[in-house]
């Protein structure tokens, strides 16, 4: 088959890999008819994630139709059409049981930080990922969800990582009617954020961002107030000063470990001192109000990061955070979609066949021709 | 815009309404999930970090180990994933993976052009 692989940093190419099998009576092969690429698979290419080795293919959002199944799969079989959640869940562990799906400890030998997870380096497990022609995914009868048959692909993709993850971040700031919510990053997730946050009834939304197609995006999309830090002095005092002076009630990192902002966490992230600039989480620290909810859904990796957490501490904040558990989210998800109140599929800007996947990366890294979020097609045309 | 004129704004204003309310369920299987779960096999060794007791049921298989790469990588997970040495090793791994990559694309090019140096040299004499 055909499939996306890294060779090094800042360098991927669709080259041709064995297809893949039945490893586990409890997996299917899928044919991938529609994949993304996430924000998060950024730091992947630009080798920021440990035990991301030359070969692998990434992909964590993906769907397609079932081509074989093993022989325990009760709930699936040849044909059916279904998006799959990014994490890798057994459904019986300690943490699946209570619904943290994230947090499963039967997917993952190389660490206990997560559960596996798609095509996201050894550190989460080793599993292919999605951005080829076919991919195995294990646990078939938990994780997977059947798209309904009046859906289209695109409709329903995103329902496999950035949406649940966006609602998550919202959730996670506990947010109630009539809060200011600010949202740091305006990208896919951030944007999924801010739409969850009004569906939660917030009062005022505000994004920030420095890249103004992506700020003009959000004001658009997501019907929210918009500021460009790199067009204000003090960014944290400008927010404060945008809600009355005391800060906003809850703050939402939707940014990660590539934030921009400060020149000293990007050095210390680039000479590996840091594990990348947490620079979103310490303005959502300094831009909350006393007691208020800080959320963060921004992908940060081991083993440290220099967060104020002294200022958290003496200002009483919650910190919430927690890479999504995708499959609790799906239902009600999907509702929102067929309701009209989330336009999924509003966010794609752009669609490449499988074997242009390498200048899709390059195109989304580097943020140009105003890329919101690319699609990848493996078969057929894009 | 008016904020009442945003679509869906309030929907899940009731937090009963939101999935992930509250954050740990009453502990039961999700919905699917079978047990016993087997044991996946595998033709080469799956590394564990050191703190991890037993392999976990299912595993992915995406890159064996190879090279003085999986030399380093295996020295790594022998440290516990709370060890910093743990991650430093592998975050060095993978640069040495990368070397060894472009290293192993470079080399017929580099023999090539080593040999044909050599024998043009050869023929000058």
């Amino acid at each position: 088959m055909r499939a996306l692989t890294y060779q090094g940093p800042y360098r991927v190419r669709v080259e041709n890999k064995p297809d893949p099998i039945i490893e586990h009576p409890q997996d299917v092969v899928l044919k991938v008819t529609r994949t993304a690429i996430c924000g998060s698979d950024l730091h992947l290419l630009h080798g920021l994630i440990a035990d991301t080795r030359v070969g692998c293919t990434f992909g964590h959002e993906f769907m397609g139709v079932v081509e074989e199944a093993g022989r325990e799969v009760k709930n699936l079989r040849k044909g059916d059409r279904v998006v799959v959640p990014f994490n890798i869940s057994c459904g019986t562990c300690f943490y699946c049981q209570r619904s943290l799906t994230a947090l499963c400890e039967n997917s993952n030998p190389s660490s206990d930080l997560a559960s596996g997870v798609f095509g996201y380096s050894h550190t989460t497990g080793g599993f292919e990922g999605g951005q080829a022609e076919y991919v195995r995914v294990p646990y078939a009868d938990v994780g997977p969800m059947r798209a309904p048959d009046d859906m289209e692909d695109e409709e329903v993709l995103f329902l496999s990582d950035i949406l649940p993850t966006g609602y998550q971040g919202a959730e996670m700031g506990e947010i109630q009617p009539g809060e200011t919510v600010v949202v740091f990053g305006c990208g896919p997730v951030g944007l999924f954020a801010m739409k969850s946050a009004w569906l939660m009834g917030a009062g005022r939304v505000i994004a920030v961002d420095h890249l103004p197609y992506r700020l003009a995006f959000a004001e658009q999309y997501a019907k929210v107030e918009t500021v460009n830090f790199k067009e204000v002095g003090d960014v944290v005092m400008h927010l404060r000063e945008l809600c009355g002076g005391r800060g906003a009630d809850v703050c939402i990192d939707a940014v990660g470990m590539e934030a921009e902002g400060s020149t000293m966490h990007k050095m210390l992230g680039l000479a590996k001192l840091e594990a990348g600039a947490p620079t979103a989480i310490n303005w959502s620290i300094d831009t909350v109000r006393k007691g208020g909810n800080v959320s963060i859904i921004g992908v940060y990796g081991p083993p440290w990061n220099l967060i104020n957490i002294g200022t958290a501490m003496n200002k009483g904040l919650t910190l919430r955070m927690n890479q999504c558990n995708v499959r609790r989210y799906m239902p009600r998800l999907l509702e929102h979609i067929r309701e009209g109140r989330i336009d999924a599929k509003g966010i794609i800007t752009h669609r490449f066949p499988l074997e242009d996947a390498a200048h899709a990366y390059h195109l989304f890294a580097q943020k140009r021709d105003n890329c919101i979020k690319c699609v990848l097609v493996p078969h057929g045309h894009a | 815009m008016q904020i009442q004129q945003i679509e869906g704004r309030g929907a899940d204003a009731d937090p009963r309404n939101r999935p992930g309310v509250p954050m740990e369920t009453v502990p039961a299987p999700l919905s699917g999930a079978q047990m016993p779960i087997e044991q996946q096999k595998s033709d080469y060794a799956v590394l564990m970090h050191g703190g991890k007791q037993k392999l976990p049921p299912v595993f992915g298989t995406a890159a064996p180990l190879k090279g003085l790469s999986g030399v380093i990588r295996k020295v790594a997970y022998k440290y516990p994933d709370h060890w910093a040495r743990h991650w430093m090793m592998l975050m060095m791994a993978d640069r040495v993976d990368s070397w060894e990559h472009n290293l192993r694309r470079t080399l017929p090019l580099a023999a090539v052009l080593v040999l044909g140096g050599l024998t043009f040299k050869l023929i000058r004499r």
